[in-house]
């Protein structure tokens, strides 16, 4: 998945419209027909567009010959599906069992209050997005957070100005982002 | 031949772990930084790098271990990869700087299977992790990969394989622990052209990341556990479903299915028989509900994937209406080694009903975070301290919480229960799919009860009103509890609706979602009450019911943050004030408190603790004078006759804000001083007398009488102090009776019990002793005696104590301080006899020595004898101080009370109020043996419980929280300080005198320390807003 | 090593599974705990000044010719003996180690094919015997040269 998360993310401000939905026409003519394909397809749109805009989901409804309602109710259904545009830079921060008795929510809160959004908003400035993820599988480094791919871990609320600074600059090179949580 | 190499071969190995733990600790930059390093020694032939799969020690990551030997090297740093190569690769010297060491003995570990975390683990499903390159399927084969399938395909019938698999008595590792040969061979008898194996990998559980690992470091396991199955229920086609959140993982999976492809162990007629065999991919797209099997196969069929009702079963009617069997990542990776070994290899380990292995996520509180796999059976105490190390920080177990949001919490009293499919859910746990989360002190269950409900009602997929309404209803009930609103009749609330949830509920998600608040209530009764009645979270989680953690852990409920900032500005005597509102033993307790405020202090997540005790012995030190506090006066009160019975800690603040209302309480008390155990029990190197006398002057000079000399029991009862026409009594006695050893030997001259020791020196100035002594118990009396002995002239003193050190239940400060001192500390003996001369004087104690065997109520290892002959300890004088008592009777003299468990008086925890409407009670002769702040806090609340029956209401004006109206920059980024040190008196003067060990501190340190305060209480007064 | 490299024939049997497992081996065989032989060359600053990495090199290629799997080679630092560099220590398990000094490609080779693979210890080339050979540990500390049979086997 991640493969064309970043695919998109490199040509965000290139590709057109027509070619991101010739682009999904692709991966539509490929699943055409196999059995559960509905998922993987709006997996690899979502892949596309960076999330699921409605002229994508009505594109797929129309080539998997399903009805609209239905993608639109598979879409509600799973957590993993977007149908609004994220900030550049996508913060998850891990709620699971082992983040949380570590101090996640804490770190949560800490995230909220600098940049003034809740879960689930994007920043005026759109840099940022704020999601809670369930878990990423890295208990062993409670409390986690992500942004991007760059994952943080033990993250200490105090550090979070310092963590997000670093992509506050909108030039800030990937290698100067260095976990700085450890 | 030059100077340069030409190896053909690598003669080092270089494992380094790229898991997806190690990889967000920096592992891709060491391995960048170990490339490089080898190139510059031009060595990039003589030694391979090798990327595996998580290792499982992610506490350590990144790891690197190096072979030939295995030398194991953790939190490596890009900056120690020339250091590695420079010294260790190219002269063959490990650089011990990057080993392992002990927690706690310091001692290096070279190699990891010495390691501790490692040494009680039974590494099966967990065998190649480290050992091998992750993406390759040769290494894999290299390890007696794909002979189990080999053989099952090559040299056994289905029916053969299906009943070894069967016999070997495996169980479903996703949690059900349904056996897994039933499963298939269900599936199997099922009619069908095209039937379907599965593969959840949808680790859902928000806190287990075991499937996860072994996804990535060994994925042909699970690939071969599957083709298994396969021929054994005759599939054709097979899904491994995972989770989109672990693209490693995913990466992983398909590299290592398109090399079977290439070796065409996938694909039509695989090894030339007439079984054909491919494995899909489905992405999970992020719904816990989809671990459940019948929602799992709803969602790789394209839809929203809800649970179906069952029957039918997938064995019958499963994806796509065809014959499936779904297992989980750890079940199918078990399959291969079953088939390759046999059904009495896999039995050789666990229990009867639970044989084989299990692989647990330890994660959480817990010092070696990680990935365990263990024998079933094993006791859950063993995997939190002997592998996990225990809990971090010096804080205390509170629970482990097994099975995520299907599951239950194990408090410490079950520690020694066995980890199986039979035994958990007797105590309401189940085993779930292996996350194991360990809580320490620092966890409220009441917010974790919010956690699992909050996930739950997130995950709900909405199918059942149950699970949909009734998950959402309880979760508003806890809400309003974790907030401060919570209402009698709350808990009944939640365990009627989670029971109704549990019966009705359409799948197994439902019916086991309020299986952590039911447990959490069961366990944790009282945490809930508090919640509910007092609006006090103890653990300091709920925000909404204090203002700052540290006043929080307060028993007397100082405002911290107000006096530490004032104090941070040199206002002394408005610091002072604010401490004395709440607790009058300021200076007491800036000796002698054991400062719970400090361990909660939030600082400790940036550097350390704010040395919050020794701000306050500077804030003291600067009072010439005590000030008087704000008092009211009240006629009415004044003429109400309330008596207090003990002018301990206790009973010295319950006088104290007794006067504040206006009363003139008489504190009686038994012996000559004013002080209770402050003056009898704590030394005055400790405690220096002046400051006892100072802050008990205040006390009278606000109205209160002390009357020394006159004992309960002796000189009056409660009975007559009724008669003499006082309306109320608190009774704050202590608990000063010294408990008997029970041995051979212990009466008679040249044995004294602790309590008595240290009393009689204390008051009279002088004590029996002899040369050699020895002290027996572990808490602070008997540290307090030791070191009082060796003031005294002893030339040998020693401690006897039955378990650890680590386990002593007196300040871990005291213990040090003695062993400084030159005390001889005998942990994990036991006294068996106290041995006698002809004289009957005393020559010695015989002790037997102790080990660690299982876990007792309190959650510590329980001492048991040694196999080991009794050896003797050389003495002539013997102090025992094991333990204190209350001899309720003689307190109750006719006038009856309820009595608790341990025999110590019944007590209203919020009023102090007894059986008897007019008699109060607090402090040790309530609680057993506690601290001093814990009894000045008990005083106030039974000087407010006192007052609330004498008029009817609460005048406790002090509990109105005023800001502090000091200066604080919210903004400032608080950068990292080193917590202040205390200066203590040279040794040898220690050793001799009883002058006051700790030192104080100049201004502009204790000024310095107080700035250190991060105040949690900004914002939070109610005139701030 | 790596899989690109491996051959791709098709696994038809147990035969083929053994063949690439046996293959394999040899590259991961230096993993495993169990081992037969090791030989330790010394890599002091003097060792790698007169030409160890030669003697390292060639007992290398001597291990990869041999297709034996119980012989490890590894490093230490200088043990202290430098006027007769470059060295190498060879311990058989269960005998007492040798070590061997003013080595290069040729009497490595010697060395290798003698003793390490033959059992037979050349005595022209060997400097001193038995107990009072130094030398370090895999973990890096001065070792009682006699092998740990516990640890070995």
């Amino acid at each position: 998945m991640s493969e064309e998360v970043k695919q998109c993310s490199c040509c965000e401000e290139e590709a057109s419209e027509e070619e991101l939905l010739a682009r999904l026409d692709e991966v539509i003519e490929e699943y055409q027909g196999k059995p559960g394909a509905l998922i993987p397809v709006l997996q690899y749109a979502q892949g596309i567009y960076g999330y699921l805009p409605e002229v994508a989901l009505k594109r797929v409804a129309l080539g998997l010959h399903k009805p609209y309602s239905e993608v639109a109710g598979v879409v509600g259904f799973y957590s993993y599906f977007s149908t609004v545009p994220r900030g550049k830079n996508l913060i998850r921060v891990c709620l699971g069992t082992a983040c949380y008795v570590r101090g996640g929510k804490q770190v949560l809160d800490a995230i909220k209050s600098r940049l003034g959004i809740d879960v689930g908003e994007t920043t005026e400035d759109r840099l940022f997005s704020l999601e809670i993820a369930r878990c990423f599988g890295a208990c062993g480094l409670a409390p986690a957070m992500s942004i991007g791919d760059e994952v943080f871990k033990r993250v200490r609320p105090a550090r979070v100005p310092e963590i997000l600074s670093r992509y506050n600059e909108v030039d800030a090179e990937k290698e100067g982002v260095v976990n700085v949580a450890g | 031949m030059g100077e340069k190499s030409a190896m053909s071969i690598p003669r080092m190995h270089m494992m380094m772990c790229f898991g997806t733990a190690c990889i967000s600790s920096g592992a891709e930059r060491v391995r960048e930084a170990m490339a490089a390093a080898l190139d510059e020694h031009d060595m990039q032939d003589e030694v391979a790098i090798i990327e595996t799969g998580c290792n499982g020690f992610c506490a350590g990551g990144p790891i690197v271990v190096v072979y030939p030997g295995g030398v194991f090297y953790t939190k490596v740093q890009p900056e120690d990869a020339a250091e590695i190569v420079a010294e260790h690769v190219v002269k063959g010297r490990p650089v011990e700087r990057l080993m392992y060491r002990h927690p706690t003995t310091k001692a290096i570990i070279p190699l990891y299977e010495d390691i501790p975390f490692f040494a009680r683990q039974e590494l099966r499903v967990l065998r190649n992790k480290g050992r091998i390159a992750a993406e390759s399927i040769e290494e894999y084969i290299a390890r007696d990969g794909y002979q189990g399938f080999a053989k099952a395909l090559l040299e056994m019938t289905p029916d053969e394989v299906v009943e070894e698999v069967l016999a070997s008595g495996l169980r479903g590792r996703g949690g059900a622990g349904f056996p897994t040969g039933l499963k298939w061979k269900f599936c199997r008898a099922a009619e069908g052209d095209q039937k379907y194996i599965l593969c959840n990998a949808d680790e859902g559980d928000p806190g287990a990341f075991m499937d996860r690992s072994v996804l990535e470091s060994d994925p042909h396991a699970v690939l071969e556990g599957m083709m298994i199955g396969a021929r054994a229920i005759g599939a054709s086609e097979g899904y491994i479903y995972c989770r989109a959140e672990y693209p490693l993982a995913l990466e992983r999976i398909d590299a290592a299915l398109n090399d079977c492809r290439r070796y065409g162990l996938l694909g039509e007629n695989i090894m030339d028989t007439d079984f054909s065999f491919d494995i899909h991919v489905a992405r999970g797209s992020g719904a816990f509900v989809c671990g459940e099997e019948t929602a799992l196969m709803t969602s790789i069929e394209g839809h929203r994937g809800e649970p179906r009702p069952r029957p039918p079963f997938p064995a019958q009617k499963g994806l796509w209406g065809k014959p499936s069997v779904l297992n989980n990542v750890e079940t199918l990776a078990n399959i291969a080694q079953i088939l390759r070994n046999g059904k009495d290899w896999f039995r050789s380990v666990g229990t009867e009903k639970s044989p084989g292995t299990k692989i647990f996520a330890l994660s959480g509180a817990v010092n070696n975070v990680g990935l365990v796999e263990v024998p079933l059976g094993i006791p859950l105490g063993d995997i939190v301290f002997d592998i996990g190390g225990g809990i971090p920080n010096g804080k205390e177990y509170k629970a482990a919480q097994l099975g995520g949001p299907s599951g239950g919490c194990v408090p410490k009293d079950h520690l020694n229960t066995p980890v199986d499919f039979e035994s958990l859910p007797e105590i309401g746990a189940i085993m779930g799919s292996g996350g194991l989360i360990v809580m320490d002190e620092d966890t409220c269950m009441v917010d974790m009860a919010r956690f699992f409900l909050d996930f739950i009602q997130d995950e709900s997929c909405g199918k059942c009103p149950p699970c949909r309404v009734g998950t959402k209803r309880m979760l508003e009930i806890v809400t309003r509890i974790c907030e401060g609103e919570g209402e009698e009749g709350d808990i009944e609330r939640l365990v009627a609706l989670g029971e109704t949830i549990k019966e009705t509920a359409l799948c197994g998600l439902g019916q086991t979602a309020p299986n952590p608040v039911l447990s959490m209530i069961r366990y944790f009764r009282h945490e809930w009450e508090e919640h509910i009645r007092d609006r006090h979270c103890v653990a300091g989680v709920c925000a909404n019911m204090f203002m700052a953690r540290c006043s929080n852990a307060c028993p007397a409920s100082v405002n911290v943050p107000g006096f530490v900032s004032l104090v941070g500005e040199a206002r002394y005597d408005e610091a002072l004030r604010v401490h004395r509102n709440r607790n009058p033993l300021a200076s007491i307790c800036a000796r002698v408190c054991f400062h719970p405020c400090e361990s909660k202090c939030q600082r400790a997540g940036l550097d350390a603790p704010v040395a919050i005790r020794h701000v306050k012995r500077f804030m003291v030190e600067q009072e010439e004078e005590p000030l008087l506090p704000e008092m009211q006066v009240d006629e009415a009160n004044a003429q109400r006759k309330v008596a207090i019975v003990g002018a301990g800690p206790a009973g010295l603040s319950c006088a104290f804000f007794l006067a504040r209302l206006g009363y003139k309480p008489v504190v009686f008390e038994a012996e000559g001083k004013a002080g209770g155990m402050l003056i009898q029990a704590i030394p005055s190197y400790r405690l220096p007398r002046n400051e006892l006398e100072r802050e008990i002057a205040m006390i009278e000079k606000m109205g209160a009488t002390i009357e020394c000399g006159k004992a309960l029991g002796r000189d009056f009862t409660l009975k007559s102090l009724k008669d003499d026409g006082y309306e109320a009594v608190f009774v704050a006695v202590g608990a000063p009776k010294g408990s008997r050893i029970g041995i051979p030997g212990e009466d008679g001259p040249g044995v004294y019990d602790g309590l008595g020791f240290l009393k009689e020196y204390n008051l009279t100035g002088t004590a029996p002793m002899g040369r050699k002594v020895a002290v027996i118990g572990g808490g602070n009396a008997a540290i307090d005696a030791a070191r009082t002995a060796l003031r005294l002239g002893a030339e040998e003193v020693r401690i006897l104590y039955r378990r650890t050190r680590a386990q002593m239940p007196a300040w871990a400060e005291e213990v040090d301080a003695a062993d400084l001192e030159g005390i001889q500390l005998f942990t994990l003996v036991a006294p068996e006899e106290i041995v006698r001369d002809g004289d009957g004087n005393v020559a010695g104690v015989r002790c037997r020595k102790m080990v660690l065997g299982d876990y007792d109520r309190s959650g510590r290892r329980r001492p048991v004898a040694d196999e080991a002959a009794d050896f003797m300890v050389e003495a002539d004088t013997v102090i025992a101080a094991i333990g204190q008592w209350l001899d309720a009777d003689a307190v109750m003299d006719g006038t009856k009370l309820d009595t608790s468990r341990g025999g110590y008086l019944a007590a209203d925890p919020t009023t102090g109020r007894t059986s008897e409407e007019w008699v109060f009670a607090g402090g040790d002769d309530v609680t057993g043996p506690a601290s001093v702040v814990a009894a000045i806090g008990a005083g106030e609340k039974a000087a407010v419980g006192i007052d609330e029956l004498l008029t009817g209401a609460n005048h406790a004006f002090w509990r109105r929280e005023v800001d502090v109206q000091t200066a604080f920059d919210p903004d400032a980024d608080p950068s990292e300080t080193p917590r202040a040190e205390v200066d203590e008196l040279p040794l040898e003067r220690r050793r001799t005198t009883f002058d006051e060990v700790e030192l104080g501190w100049a201004a502009e340190v204790a000024v310095a320390e107080a700035r250190r305060c991060l105040r949690c209480d900004y914002g939070k007064y109610c005139s701030q807003g | 090593m790596s899989p690109a490299d491996a051959p791709t024939a098709k696994i038809r049997n147990l035969a083929d599974l053994t063949a690439i497992k046996e293959r394999t081996q040899a590259d991961t065989a230096l993993r495993e705990d169990g081992y037969h032989v090791r030989c330790t060359v010394h890599m002091g600053t003097c060792g790698i000044a007169s030409g160890s990495r030669v003697v390292l090199a060639t007992a290398m290629e001597e291990l990869a010719a041999s297709g034996r799997l119980d012989i490890r080679v590894t490093t230490s630092g200088c043990i202290g003996a430098c006027e007769h560099e470059p060295e190498m220590t060879v311990e058989v398990l269960n005998e007492e180690p040798v070590l061997y000094g003013y080595l290069d490609a040729d009497k490595t080779r010697r060395v290798f094919q003698d003793h390490v693979l033959g059992g037979t210890v050349v005595p022209e080339y060997a400097v001193s015997l038995g107990d009072h050979v130094g030398g370090v540990d895999a973990q890096g500390r001065q070792r009682t040269p006699k092998p740990d049979t516990e640890k070995w086997s």
